[in-house]
């Protein structure tokens, strides 16, 4: 018997084991109950091991990506630093086209706003190679019928009179170099002077008698006695005055940024400018306001609508010496021509 | 078949018993599960392999107790149904505990050191492993598992193969004596 028993133990155990498990899958079925406990044990057994093995296992990840992985990140940098410099390039080429069609568009605004004066856009393309000539090299010359003596403006105010003309070049004398005078008279007094270049970045306006009273902030048009510049436009501003022997010494602050022109204007007429109409360039004016306040900021703000610009293009101001007018600037349509 | 399988004929065999260092069985018999789990959340090529398959065979034949080849598989069947969602609890179990039982069985006839016949014998035991679970679901549970398919031939070839590797491996845990 015991022989038996033996022989047959582990078949014995099999299927009790076997049983056991149908009987567990039975009563699952049969009852639709879970063994919960069972699938608790095993799940707190084996989900600790799995939670390390995950963190190994994003460890290990972890490492490839951030060191075996950047294997083909210094070919990567050095392409995307390539493409950052030629975008950098191309970047400047858009910001300076940019540039330049704000530039172009002001001066567009001008010429519409005057659209009864005969007038030509120009590219400064080069200055004079001497240090004490304040002079520049147009793009515009004999072809385009320009000659001797026609004014050169911006929007801002004046720049010079051309003196030399070349086939397809002028060479434009500014108004501070030593050589030049422009007939000019305050806006305010209407006193007249002579506008003259000493060869320093600012003019001195010559022939002011002591007894006349200047302010700093004052500004100073063009008078016409020259018989070159239209009578009216906008030359700068009193930078300050003093009195001298025999006449004041008056130095001016010129309109425009002479040191910085890019594009300018060639009057073809040395008729007064006047502006249109139009409902658009209504607020142009070619004159300051009349009563000019003696701040420095008010006299700041003054040459950008004293030369015609409408307000629109004011915050366009390639130049930028010209801040926006203030609340209490009185409004272009009071600043009519005064004459 | 009952003296085929009986364990009293092993012992006029003279094919060697392997013994293992304490919790050798245990903590690899857990290995093989948290793997399974765990590198299931990572692919479909997990499923190849079934791991705590392998361990149960590897086991059995290597110490060639039915008696303990049986309760190893059932262990091991019994968790791996527990960490399933909707499985009930004793379909591996049942399904692991005959191939322990077998594999012990067979590991006490024959010599199944040999790579060759560690492959036939893990592509045998697969197969009737799924075999006796298609059955158990059939029978018990009225789902249509089936008996065979050609993606279980795939999954028991691929399971063979890294069988015979990890058989291998996991000779080198033997205790020498």
């Amino acid at each position: 018997m015991n022989d038996v028993y033996s022989r047959h133990r582990p078949l014995a155990l099999l299927a009790c084991v076997i049983l056991a498990q149908v009987l567990l899958l039975a009563f699952q079925i049969k009852r639709e109950h879970d063994v919960r406990l069972i699938r608790y044990w095993a799940v707190t057994l084996l989900t600790p091991a799995e939670r390390m093995g995950t963190w190994a296992f994003s460890s290990v990840g972890g490492v490839w990506s951030g060191y075996v992985g950047l294997r083909h990140t210094h070919a990567d940098n050095e392409r995307l630093h390539s493409d950052l410099d030629q975008l950098r390039l191309r970047n400047r080429e858009l910001e300076a086209k940019a540039s330049e069609a704000q530039r172009l568009a002001v001066l567009l605004n001008f010429k519409e706003s005057h659209g009864e004066a005969p007038m030509l856009a120009a590219q400064v393309i080069g200055a004079s190679a001497d240090p004490s000539s304040h002079t520049l090299f147009i793009n515009r010359g004999e072809r385009d019928h320009l000659r001797r003596n026609l004014p050169v403006i911006t929007p801002d105010g004046v720049v010079g009179k051309i003196v030399e003309v070349y086939p397809s070049t002028s060479q434009v004398l500014l108004i501070n170099d030593k050589d030049s005078g422009v007939g000019a008279l305050f806006s305010d007094t209407r006193t007249h002077g002579v506008v003259k270049g000493s060869g320093e970045p600012e003019p001195r306006m010559d022939y002011v008698v002591n007894d006349e009273k200047v302010s700093p902030g004052e500004y100073i048009l063009t008078s016409g006695d020259d018989r070159i510049f239209p009578k009216g436009l906008l030359i700068g501003i009193v930078a300050d005055a003093s009195s001298g022997m025999p006449f004041q010494a008056i130095r001016v602050k010129p309109a425009t940024r002479l040191d910085r022109l890019e594009d300018v204007i060639v009057l073809l007429t040395q008729q007064e400018l006047t502006p249109k109409k139009s409902d658009e360039v209504s607020d142009v004016a070619i004159e300051p306001p009349p009563a000019p306040a003696p701040s420095s900021n008010a006299a700041a703000n003054a040459p950008r609508r004293a030369a015609g610009v409408p307000k629109s293009t004011a915050a366009s101001n390639p130049a930028g010496n010209t801040p926006q007018p203030k609340s209490d600037d009185p409004q272009p349509d009071s600043a009519a021509p005064q004459e | 078949m009952a003296s085929m399988l009986s364990p009293t004929a092993q012992s006029g065999s003279n094919i060697e018993v392997h013994k293992y260092y304490g919790g050798t069985v245990i903590i690899t018999a857990f290995l093989a599960l948290v793997l399974q789990a765990f590198l299931h959340k990572y692919g479909h090529w997990a499923e190849l392999i079934d791991l705590p398959l392998l361990v149960t065979i590897y086991f059995g034949v290597s110490r060639r107790n039915p008696v303990s080849g049986m309760f190893l598989g059932a262990a091991i069947g019994i968790l791996q149904d527990a960490l399933g969602h909707d499985n009930p609890i004793g379909i591996f179990g049942i399904s692991k505990t005959l191939v322990g039982y077998v594999a012990s069985s067979v590991g006490a006839r024959i010599d199944t050191e040999h790579p060759v016949s560690r492959f036939g014998l893990v592509f045998l035991l697969f197969h009737f492993h799924q075999a006796v679970r298609a059955f158990m679901e059939r029978v018990l549970l009225n789902q249509l598992e089936p008996f065979f398919t050609w993606q279980l031939t795939l999954d028991s070839l691929v399971t063979a193969a890294f069988g015979v590797a990890l058989f291998a491996l996991l000779d080198r845990l033997r205790r020498t004596q």
